[in-house]
C-alpha cells in the first residue's frame, strides 16, 4: 500500500483554503485506509457568530460521503488520546484555537514557567494522538509576518506560536504552506 | 552576500548556525542593541553575521525620510559589497519579514513596513543567494544550483 503519513502540518493565510485542503486529504487518507475520520473540535462556542461558525462546520462534514467522529475538547488535548483508535484519521484545526484556549482559559499570568507548560502540554498531546492514530493533520495560521514589536502580548504569543509550529514541522513527515487554495509541498519524508 | 528571510520565529537564526561554520564569525545582532555597522573594515572575522535589519531600518526611519533611508541603505550594502569582495570574507543578513500583515496604524510603523520592503528589495538584487525560512526548512530563491 502506498505511503500513509502519520504526522502531517499544514499552514496558510486567512481564507487561504487551508481547511478545505486539511478536510479532502483527511477524506482521501480514510478513504484509502478504512479508518475512522475523526475531528478534534477545539473551537469553544463563546457567541453567537462562534456558534454559527461551529454549526456550519458541522454541517459540511455531515454533508460528505464518509462520516465524521467529532471529540470536543478545547484545552489539554492529549486527554483525547485514550478515544482515539489505531485506524483513526484525525484532524485538528486549529493550532490557534487550542493556543488561545490554553492562553486564555485561565487567569494565568504569562510567566516563563507557564508558557513552557502550555508549549508542552501541547506537543504532548499532538505527540500522545499521533501515537494512537492512523494519521494526525494538524492545521495552523501564518501570523508572523508583520510587525510583532511594540506590544509584548503579541510578542510573546508570536514567539510561542512560531516555537510550535518550528517543532511540528519537524516532528511531521508532510508539510504544507497553501498559497491562495493552491498546496505547495514543504517537506515529505517517506518512512 | 548572503540574505536569510522569512518570518518571525521561524528559524533563522538556527537555520544559519546549522549551515555555517560561525565558531570563528563575528555576529553582530540588532535584538541585542548593536547599532548599524555601515563599515565593516575594523572587523577581523572573515564571516560576519548580520542580524535583524528591520530594526536597524527602523532606526533609520526614526532619523531620515523614507527616500533619505534608502540612500543610506545602499551606500551600507556598496561599503558591505566591497569588504566581501576582499579576501576569504563572507556576509549573511539576516531579516524578518514583516510586510504580510494588516496596515499599520501608526504613520511611522507604515512608513516602517514600506522601508524594509524596499531594503530587502536591494538587498535581495545584491546578494548572490537569497534562501527564506519557513519553520525550519529553507528555501532557496535566488542563486542556487541550476541542476
Amino acid at each position: 500500500m502506498a505511503h500513509v503519513p502519520s504526522l502531517v502540518f499544514i499552514t496558510g493565510g486567512v481564507r487561504s483554503g487551508k481547511s478545505s485542503f486539511a478536510e479532502k486529504l483527511a477524506v482521501y487518507l480514510a478513504a484509502k485506509t478504512g479508518g475512522q475520520l475523526t475531528y478534534l473540535a477545539t473551537g469553544v462556542p463563546s457567541d453567537e457568530e462562534m456558534k454559527e461558525r461551529i454549526l456550519k462546520h458541522k454541517q459540511d462534514r455531515k454533508s460528505g460521503e464518509l462520516p465524521w467522529k467529532t471529540i470536543e475538547k478545547s484545552a489539554q488535548i492529549g486527554d483525547a488520546a485514550r478515544q482515539i483508535h489505531q485506524q483513526d484519521i484525525v484532524l485538528l484545526d486549529c493550532i490557534t484555537t487550542l493556543l488561545n484556549n490554553e492562553l486564555f482559559s485561565s487567569k494565568q499570568t504569562w510567566d516563563a514557567a507557564f508558557l513552557q507548560q502550555v508549549e508542552e502540554s501541547i506537543i504532548t498531546g499532538i505527540k500522545q494522538i499521533k501515537s494512537r492514530a492512523k494519521a494526525l493533520i494538524l492545521v495552523s495560521n501564518e501570523v508572523l509576518y508583520e510587525p510583532l514589536t511594540g506590544n509584548n502580548l503579541v510578542y510573546t504569543y508570536g514567539s510561542l506560536l512560531g516555537r510550535l509550529h518550528q517543532q511540528m514541522v519537524r516532528e511531521a513527515d508532510q508539510a504544507y504552506l497553501i498559497e491562495a487554495g493552491i498546496p505547495i509541498l514543504m517537506k515529505e519524508v517517506r518512512g | 552576500m548572503h540574505f536569510i528571510t522569512g518570518g518571525a520565529f521561524n528559524g533563522k537564526r538556527s537555520w544559519v548556525k546549522n549551515n555555517f561554520n560561525i565558531m570563528n564569525s563575528n555576529w553582530l545582532s540588532a535584538y541585542e542593541g548593536h547599532p548599524l555597522p555601515v563599515e565593516l573594515d575594523d572587523i577581523t572575522a572573515d564571516l560576519i553575521v548580520l542580524e535583524g535589519i528591520e530594526i536597524w531600518i527602523k532606526g533609520l526611519t526614526e532619523e531620515h525620510d523614507a527616500a533619505q533611508c534608502r540612500v543610506i541603505w545602499n551606500r551600507c550594502l556598496t561599503h558591505w559589497e566591497r569588504w566581501e569582495k576582499t579576501k576569504n570574507h563572507q556576509l549573511i543578513l539576516i531579516g524578518t519579514d514583516m510586510t504580510k500583515g494588516i496596515v499599520p496604524i501608526e504613520k511611522e510603523n507604515r512608513i516602517w513596513r514600506d522601508v524594509t520592503g524596499w531594503a530587502f528589495q536591494d538587498l535581495a538584487a545584491k546578494a548572490d543567494k537569497v534562501d527564506v525560512i519557513w519553520y525550519g526548512i529553507n528555501q532557496t530563491i535566488k542563486g542556487g544550483m541550476i541542476v
